[in-house]
């Protein structure tokens, strides 16, 4: 386990942020510590959506479940945080 | 003794150039210093200069506005306007005090190396009033605020700002460091005096004052329209130099210098000036929106000026023309957002009437940038005062220093414009940003965002209060909301009318 730096690109915000979420996290608990710093804050809850992570600009979601150090992303890199169905 | 006039004498006088026999033209002129580009000198002597003074012109002149600006200054002093203005008001004259003073102060460092190292005698004259002007200016925007400093300390951030790690601070000096104090002399000529002052200054200095006087400050607007009146003097030494660079067979490193400082200072103007313009400054004092004053400002003034010269718009020019609707929202909204990272206390500036011509000026503002300030506004509104403060850093870009912002809600177009360079990931909040770096990266391969500094261990404690240490803010410095929240009462009432 070891802090890893991403930035965030979240669906809906003004402003693309700095991230701690660690090597071991899903792309899931990713997805919610970005969420602390975005929703709520300036872009309002949507209860009916989840949330799913991306390469920033990439056309697909990783897997839910995939952690982070196997992701592929280097410390620093920027993820899109979209609001999906499913 | 009948004393010659001035033109009979001028050219012959300001020619100071010869023949060095002690050291070499190199050695007296380092290539790195005077940026001759390998154009000999007797092309350089060509340079005229379209404004030409003597000194004792320049001082009987710089004299009596002085005089009239410190009178000005005097006689209202006695009125307290600064206790009646506006909240937003006083932010604005706090945020430019501590952006521009000690920025001058850099520019006059740049006149001191025309005035020394420029192979253009004319520019060499030029410069040494120019260094004056500068360090006039230094001096007049460092004395006023100072009688405000008995009312709070963020006005003593006109002598302090610049010198801190406060990232508004660390973005000026970035800009001010890459147009006035790390170039060469004919660089400098073009990037700080035909970009920057030529259009920027006129928007901060003349647009501003035209606001302060509606605000109803007149010494503010003494001050600001009386210093434009030299940079609009000294601001014309790029011209020359871009004629002889354009004659040479140097056009496209002309239109490179150009293109990057014109970017550079828009970002830089989008952040400082924007925010002024659009949402501190009262309704009932805003003459024109900021995107109208850089239209008329900037993009019409430089299309005219590039055009004539022989030169192109920049490439980016359509970018821009976008941005113009986008970028200071996101800047302002930022600011305000990390409030307690700037010295000045930001104002909203979203009361429904702010936003009705916000919606005016901006069409379609209230489904993005409007959206954001719903969140926020019911926050206050129900008590969670916490939720409008941030507890992380924004991705900062690495050459303009700001935060990557984008437009929110329906209109959400967030990216992030990264290179890898020399095995160092590298974030920019345009492509523009980043092509500024691609075409030189030596220049700034080596900075240190406050973002890459935090991940560096080098901000501690590593959260928001190592932050503030970090930045030399202490607590009775750190901004607040100007109006203290007072503005959501206005939909309180709404709500409550609707209930």
């Amino acid at each position: 386990m070891a802090a890893f730096p991403l930035h965030c690109n979240f669906q809906g915000d003004f402003v693309l942020q700095l991230i701690l979420v660690d090597s071991e996290d899903t792309m899931d608990e990713a997805a919610q510590k970005c969420a602390y710093h975005t929703v709520g804050r300036r872009v309002a809850p949507r209860p009916d959506k989840i949330l799913r992570v991306r390469k920033h600009g990439g056309d697909s979601f990783f897997p839910r479940e995939l952690k982070v150090a196997d992701t592929g992303l280097r410390p620093t890199e920027t993820i899109d945080v979209i609001f999906a169905d499913s | 003794m009948a004393l010659l006039k001035r033109e009979d004498w001028y050219d012959l006088a300001r020619t100071t150039s010869w023949t060095p026999s002690y050291v070499s033209e190199e050695v007296l002129f380092p290539e790195e210093m005077s940026g001759s580009r390998g154009i000999p000198m007797q092309v350089w002597e060509t340079y005229d200069e379209p404004y030409k003074t003597s000194y004792p012109e320049y001082v009987s002149i710089q004299r009596e506005k002085d005089a009239g600006t410190y009178s000005v200054k005097a006689a209202l002093e006695r009125a307290a306007f600064v206790d009646k203005a506006d909240p937003g008001w006083v932010s604005t004259m706090i945020a430019h005090y501590g952006a521009i003073p000690l920025g001058e102060y850099l520019a006059s460092i740049g006149e001191a190396r025309m005035a020394r190292f420029s192979k253009a005698p004319g520019n060499r004259n030029m410069a040494v009033f120019g260094m004056m002007d500068e360090n006039r200016h230094t001096q007049l925007q460092l004395f006023f605020p100072h009688a405000n400093i008995k009312r709070g300390r963020q006005w003593d951030w006109a002598h302090k700002a610049l010198r801190t790690n406060e990232w508004a601070a660390v973005a000026a000096r970035s800009l001010f460091d890459d147009i006035t104090t790390a170039r060469d002399a004919i660089s400098t000529a073009i990037m700080l005096t035909f970009a920057f002052e030529t259009g920027f200054t006129n928007m901060q200095f003349l647009g501003l004052a035209a606001d302060a006087a509606e605000t109803g400050d007149h010494t503010f607007a003494s001050l600001i329209s009386s210093i434009q009146t030299d940079e609009s003097r000294h601001s014309q030494q790029g011209g020359p130099a871009l004629k002889i660079l354009i004659e040479n067979g140097k056009q496209a490193e002309a239109q490179q210098l150009v293109d990057v400082a014109i970017w550079r200072s828009w970002k830089l103007f989008s952040v400082l000036t924007g925010p002024i313009m659009d949402y501190y400054t009262p309704v009932a004092g805003r003459k024109l929106s900021f995107k109208e004053f850089m239209l008329e400002w900037i993009v019409g003034q430089f299309e005219r000026q590039l055009l004539d010269m022989g030169l192109e718009k920049p490439w980016y020019w359509d970018i821009l023309m976008r941005d113009l609707d986008s970028t200071h929202h996101g800047m302002h909204l930022g600011v305000w957002f990390w409030r307690r990272t700037v010295w000045w206390n930001p104002a909203a500036g979203v009361t429904p009437e702010d936003r009705e011509w916000l919606e005016a000026k901006y069409p379609g503002w209230n489904k993005n940038w409007g959206r954001c300030w719903d969140v926020i506004t019911d926050n206050l509104l129900n008590g969670r005062e916490a939720l409008t403060h941030p507890e992380t850093l924004p991705l900062i870009c690495h050459m303009c220093n700001l935060p990557i912002a984008c437009t929110p809600g329906d209109g959400w177009d967030g990216q992030d414009w990264p290179l890898e360079h020399a095995g160092r990931l590298y974030h920019f909040g345009s492509e523009v940003d980043r092509w500024c770096f691609e075409i030189n990266p030596d220049q700034y391969k080596g900075h240190q965002t406050i973002v890459d500094r935090f991940l560096a261990g080098l901000i501690l404690p590593p959260n928001l209060k190592g932050a503030l240490k970090y930045m030399g803010l202490a607590p009775s410095e750190q901004g607040q909301d100007a109006h203290g929240y007072a503005w959501i009462e206005k939909f309180r009432a709404a709500k409550a009318a609707a209930a």
